[in-house]
């Protein structure tokens, strides 16, 4: 199952504060037709490098599936930033 | 007292079977592994295989105010399908990319990451702790699996 949902959260150096929950669904919903318009590319870039596609787009997949659970927090006194991906 | 034993001596009290075969009986279910859960009893629990690797840093000013801190937790399955990525790289491309980490001062090899290396690594990278000295900083790096 690919993420679905990022939270989002910035603090910068005037102690302003975002916060942001990003619904990838929709994302990846619109990137749908752009990846079946570049598929041909795709699968040219791979047959000139000479490299499998039907082993290459599943690993992608792969990596897209696994990032769910990644947590990024970075606390630093003038600023923080924290990336989660549900 | 189990649920077995008791039914044999139930068996034995209401004169179904005899002591002896009571007796085999017992030996029988003794021998038998036990059907309760581990970790119930003195038995070692099997260690869990971990989801997660986490990276944890913090830095120390001697003032002790306001330490910088990170925080990164990774999926291992990202980490699998990462190096599995990693071996599709053509050689070449290989190739390219180790003379740019050398020029970085970076001695690493892409090719020699392989997923079986990895596994290794997991299975033995249990708890980590750093202590990166600096001139007026303390950092500490703390990395494990979860």
């Amino acid at each position: 199952m690919i993420p679905m949902v990022a939270q989002l959260q910035v603090r910068d150096w005037q102690n302003r504060e975002f916060h942001l929950w990003i619904p990838l669904a929709i994302f990846w919903i619109l990137l749908l037709p752009v990846a079946i318009l570049i598929a041909p590319l795709i699968l040219l870039a791979c047959l000139f490098q000479r490299m499998n596609p039907f082993r290459v787009l599943p690993a992608f997949w792969e990596v897209l599936s696994a990032l769910k659970g990644t947590h990024v927090e970075f606390d630093h006194p003038k600023s923080s930033a924290l990336i989660h991906i549900f | 007292m189990n649920e077995n034993r008791r039914t044999i001596l139930e068996m034995l009290a209401a004169g179904k079977i005899d002591a002896e075969e009571a007796e085999r009986l017992i030996a029988a279910l003794e021998k038998e592994p036990s059907a309760d859960p581990p970790g119930k009893g003195n038995e070692p629990r099997a260690k869990e295989a971990p989801k997660y690797i986490h990276v944890v840093v913090n830095e120390e000013n001697p003032k002790g105010d306001n330490p910088t801190k990170a925080n990164i937790r990774v999926p291992i399955q990202l980490l699998r399908a990462g190096v599995r990525l990693g071996s599709l790289i053509p050689a070449q491309a290989q190739f390219h990319v180790n003379a740019a980490l050398r020029e970085k001062g970076v001695m690493f090899d892409l090719s020699q990451i392989k997923p079986e290396n990895l596994e290794k690594l997991i299975e033995n990278l249990d708890d980590i702790t750093l202590d990166i000295g600096q001139k007026n900083k303390n950092v500490k790096v703390r990395i494990f699996c979860e």
